[in-house]
Parts: structure tokens; C-alpha cells; sequence
């Protein structure tokens, strides 16, 4: 009863309001006209009494134990999927993992200026020195490729190291020709086919070439 | 604390359930079977906000889940209403009184407008609500609110012409 009351008197507040600013005077009824005004006078003649009835009630009763329903599913199914979700998640934990691993080789650098050369005489030691040929044509095309690096180490044959070193820095495959320089002697039985063309003074141009 | 909740419930809904009907059947366009059901479907609502809203304006929330429901509803579905050139309820002299000849006409003439015209003319006209209520109730931007009844009344107009003699 006291809400009745509370919600009449709101009303008749938000009424008084409405008719303090008046016929004219708001917003409500500025530029109103006879029509505007009778329009509301016979919406609110065209209400008649309607009152509440038990079958209302019912329905009413109904309405709310059919909404709790729906509301107690529809939590336990968004808790049924949240759990779900979760679990499959873990599930699929692991599996994310092992295919996550990179299977594509690690991009070369595409800056050396000749590949070729760096990747032949790197298999011509290991594989066997008594393939000559496969060093001699990369020689071949060294000497052709890159002239200014065998300008450079022009002197002497202990500049051999000092070109070895700078192929090192410069080429990838850097144990192959590293072990030529630093093994010095050892590497005429290891570098034979190189070695071979080296008896000739004029000749280490091209084992560095073979080398870088 | 149940009891109480249901018991103010309850009153609140026997003291306002004959206004808020004639709201409904207004925003239906008369349709007293849907102005029961989304009056239903509000009340419900109604009594799960109610430790909210009971010391606040509960009759407010009613009014604003009726009107976008009852425009929600109408653009969701089809509800069989076609406009015609000619209202198809037109009174018989002897067998209705008056008041429910008007009332009738004024639910057919209701009943030709858009839902969105529909609503903010209800709720200007009858719950004499100003433009910005209007909007705030109907969720909307004023000026739209304010076309919505400025079109709905002119479209009203020329449609109880006959009901509604021009005075002066």
C-alpha cells in the first residue's frame, strides 16, 4: 500500500509537472493544436476498466517459474560449455605445442656473392679428396667470379691465410677452409687436389679462390 | 523477504494493471490478445528487477519494456496487419455505443501507423511524456522521436478526420 501510494503520488507529481508547463507552456504542447489535444483527451476516454484477475495471476505465476527455468538452463548450459571449452583446450594443449615447431630450414643470406663456390669446396674435403674435378670447376668459376679477391692476396703464399680469414668472414662454410690455412702442412694431405695445382708459384690465386 | 517482495509485487500490479493494459493495447493498435501477452512478458520482467527498482519507478520500467518490445515485436514478425485505403471496423449505428465506436476507430487508426509512430504517439499523447521521455523510453535519438510523432499525428489526422471535428 505504501508503494501505491509512493508510485500515485510520482505519477501525480510527473501530472502536476506536465501541467505546470501547460496547454502552450512546454514542450510537450508547444505548437499543439485542437486535434493534438483531442487526440489525447480520447486516448485517455478509450481506456476502459480492465481489472485484475486471478486467471492474470496465474498467468503471471506461470511466466515467472517458466523465465526462472530458462534462466537456471541457460546458466547451467553456459556452465556445461565453459567447462567444456576448457577442457578441450587442455586437450588440445600439447598438440598445439609439437606443431608449433618450425619445420622450414632458417633462411640463408642472400648477401654472399657467390654461393656456389662456398658450398662445393666445403663438400670436396669431407667427401673425398680424390674428387678433384669438383674443386677445380668451382676454382674455375672463382677465378671468373670474383677477380679482385684474387688480386688482393697476390703476394705470397702466407697471404693464403690472410684470404683464408677474410673468405671466412665473408662465405658460410668456414671449417673447410679454415683447417687449410691453420693446418698448414696437414692440409696438403687433406687439400690434395688444391695442394696439387699449389706447386706452381703463380697457382695460390686459385686455391684461394677454392678456398673463398 | 520473499513473501514481502511478492506481496508489493502483487499490489503494485492489481493498482496499475488496468492502465498499463489500455498502454499496451494502444501500442498493439487494439490487439487485446497481444496487449495481454506483452503486458505479461513486461510484468515478468518487472519481478525479476523488482528488489531494484521498487523504491525507484517501477511503472516507468514497465512502460519502457512495453513500448520497445511492442516495437520489437512488430518489425520481428508479422503480425497480419495490412494497411488499406478504408479502416475496416466502422461501427454500426445501433449495436455499440459511443465510446466503444471510438475506441474502436481510435485502435484501427492506431493500428495504420508504423509501430515506431505508433509508440511515440502513445506515449506522448496518452502518457503525456515530453519529446525527450519519449526518446529515453523508446531508446532513441529526440529528433527521431519527435519525427516519429510528428509523422504518426499527421498520418492520425487525416485518419479520424470524421472522429475528431475540427474546432473553430
Amino acid at each position: 500500500m505504501d508503494r501505491m501510494d509512493h508510485t500515485d503520488h510520482l505519477d501525480h507529481g510527473a501530472r502536476m509537472d506536465h501541467e505546470d508547463r501547460g496547454p502552450g507552456g512546454g514542450d510537450r504542447w508547444d505548437g499543439s493544436d485542437a486535434f493534438e489535444r483531442q487526440l489525447a483527451q480520447l486516448m485517455h476516454r478509450a481506456q476502459q476498466p480492465a481489472p485484475f484477475e486471478a486467471r492474470h495471476r496465474e498467468a503471471l505465476r506461470a511466466g515467472v517459474r517458466a523465465r526462472r527455468r530458462v534462466r537456471t538452463a541457460r546458466r547451467a548450459a553456459g556452465s556445461v560449455l565453459a567447462v567444456a571449452g576448457l577442457g578441450l583446450g587442455l586437450f588440445l594443449w600439447p598438440h598445439g605445442h609439437t606443431d608449433g615447431r618450425p619445420t622450414a630450414p632458417h633462411p640463408r643470406p642472400m648477401i654472399s656473392p657467390s654461393p656456389a663456390p662456398s658450398t662445393s669446396p666445403s663438400q670436396s674435403p669431407t667427401e673425398s679428396p680424390s674428387a678433384p674435378p669438383s674443386t677445380t670447376s668451382p676454382a674455375t668459376t672463382t677465378n671468373s667470379s670474383a677477380p679482385a679477391r684474387t688480386r688482393t692476396p697476390s703476394g705470397p703464399p702466407t697471404a693464403t691465410a690472410g684470404t683464408a680469414h677474410g673468405a671466412t668472414a665473408s662465405y658460410r662454410p668456414p671449417s673447410a677452409t679454415a683447417t687449410a690455412p691453420a693446418a698448414g702442412g696437414t692440409t696438403a694431405a687433406a687439400t690434395a687436389p688444391v695442394s696439387e695445382p699449389a706447386e706452381p708459384s703463380g697457382e695460390p690465386s686459385s686455391t684461394i679462390g677454392a678456398t673463398g | 523477504m520473499e513473501q514481502t517482495r511478492a506481496g508489493e509485487y502483487d499490489a503494485f500490479v492489481a493498482a496499475r494493471w488496468s492502465v498499463l493494459f489500455h498502454l499496451a493495447r494502444l501500442l498493439t493498435g487494439g490487439d487485446r490478445h497481444r496487449a495481454e501477452d506483452l503486458l505479461q512478458e513486461s510484468l515478468v520482467k518487472l519481478w525479476f528487477v523488482w528488489p531494484k527498482i521498487a523504491d525507484e519507478a517501477p511503472e516507468a520500467y514497465v512502460r519502457k519494456v512495453l513500448a520497445r518490445a511492442a516495437a520489437r515485436s512488430a518489425r520481428r514478425r508479422w503480425w497480419g496487419e495490412r494497411p488499406v485505403e478504408q479502416l475496416p471496423e466502422v461501427a454500426a449505428a445501433g449495436d455499440m455505443s459511443a465510446t466503444v465506436a471510438e475506441r474502436s476507430r481510435l485502435e484501427a487508426a492506431l493500428g495504420q501507423l508504423t509501430p515506431q509512430q505508433r509508440a511515440a504517439v502513445v506515449l506522448r499523447y496518452y502518457q503525456d511524456l515530453p519529446d525527450r521521455q519519449v526518446a529515453e523510453t523508446l531508446g532513441c535519438p529526440v529528433g527521431t522521436a519527435r519525427s516519429h510523432a510528428a509523422r504518426g499525428v499527421a498520418r492520425l489526422r487525416r485518419l479520424l478526420a470524421d472522429v475528431i471535428e475540427p474546432v473553430g
